[in-house]
């Protein structure tokens, strides 16, 4: 439990007020799971406390949802026709999927998934991409860390992908059970007809290719 | 959103609340409030009437689980089942909140073959009112 005197290292680029952000030389040889300080080739690295980092990626989570919510800038930035008005009735809707924050805290790799259209989808992650720097300012001012990290905005297509998965496997269970009622009965031949206008009628209106 | 449902009938007949809902509805609303932690699925009629609810936390996820996309996803579909019974085909959908459970639940209604006629987001945003809590500090 060293407390970190500010003679005893000369050239600590963060000087830190703060209690919280304790710096720890490590003096014995023992690993100890928690935020330290290493000299590497006459450079000095500061890591911080995991649990802090966790903590970090959580309060910017919350405040990058916050501002994807109610910033103009942002919004018309993700859905250009947002700012002719058209922002009750969307075409397409971003959201945060996840954020990860390196462990010291200087890079943050934001995962935003968009529901929508392939157009609408790159129109938005590249209003995002456009809109880092202005990110990193607003981000800066409500969350106070001694060095604002930089923001990186990647595609997440996790969603879609599991969706289309499951879609898969829900058409596979349907239409074994429908083989089944046909061998018991065979009056369900209109249901079949149904189902298969219900799958084509969805794709000229969303554009969205379903694996058929 | 309190419209009162007209009463048909007199008090003779029972009270109203136990009426059984076989009405058909063709078109409804569904309200998704997904917070950090949990997903909310309401399925309304057009007046905004609650048909059937279904959320993360009755589906049998707890605690961090509920928070999930794919316990917003089951939620989404337990309440997209009730209804789809009752013949809706077509849906308005209302997104409330930040939350894994936007992007979810929205996939898991298309999926289920409901035609999405608008999907629109109404998360309230005072014109600078009530004070909000104070910041986090990390």
């Amino acid at each position: 439990m060293a407390m970190l005197h500010r003679a005893l290292i000369p050239a600590c680029p963060f000087p830190h007020p703060f209690p919280a952000a304790r710096v720890r030389v490590i003096v014995s040889p023992m690993p100890v799971l928690r935020g330290k300080t290493t000299v590497v080739d006459s450079r000095i690295r500061c890591m911080a406390n995991p649990r802090r980092v966790q903590m970090v990626a959580k309060q910017i989570r919350r405040e990058l949802s916050h501002m994807l919510l109610t910033d103009k800038v942002l919004q018309y930035a993700v859905l250009p026709e947002a700012s002719l008005g058209a922002d009750r009735y969307l075409s397409s809707l971003t959201t945060i999927t996840d954020v990860q924050v390196s462990a010291d805290l200087q890079v943050v790799k934001v995962f935003v998934s968009v529901f929508g259209d392939e157009r609408g989808k790159q129109v938005a992650i590249a209003g995002l991409k456009s809109k880092a720097k202005y990110v990193r300012t607003q981000l800066g001012k409500r969350v106070k860390l001694r060095l604002t990290p930089e923001i990186r905005f990647i595609e997440d297509d996790s969603f879609e992908k599991g969706s289309r998965v499951i879609a898969i496997l829900d058409k596979i269970k349907n239409d074994e059970s429908q083989d089944k009622e046909k061998v018991d009965s065979s009056a369900h031949e209109e249901e079949e007809d149904d189902d298969d206008d219900d799958w084509d009628g969805e794709d000229p209106d969303q554009g969205i290719i379903y694996v058929e | 959103m309190a419209k009162p449902i007209p009463k048909m009938g007199s008090r003779k007949n029972g009270r109203i609340g136990s009426r059984k809902h076989t009405r058909k509805i063709p078109k409804g609303v569904i309200h998704v409030q997904a917070s950090f932690n949990n997903t909310i699925v309401t399925v309304t009629d057009v007046q905004g009437r609650v048909i059937s609810w279904s959320s993360a936390g009755t589906c049998g996820f707890k605690g961090t689980r509920r928070g999930t996309p794919f316990a917003a996803q089951t939620a989404a579909g337990s309440a997209i089942r009730t209804v789809t019974d009752q013949g809706m085909q077509r849906a308005e959908v209302m997104i409330k909140g930040p939350g894994l459970g936007r992007d979810a639940a929205l996939r898991a209604i298309r999926r289920s073959g409901i035609l999405l006629n608008f999907i629109r987001d109404v998360t309230p945003m005072p014109h600078n009112g009530c004070r909000s809590p104070k910041k986090r500090r990390v």
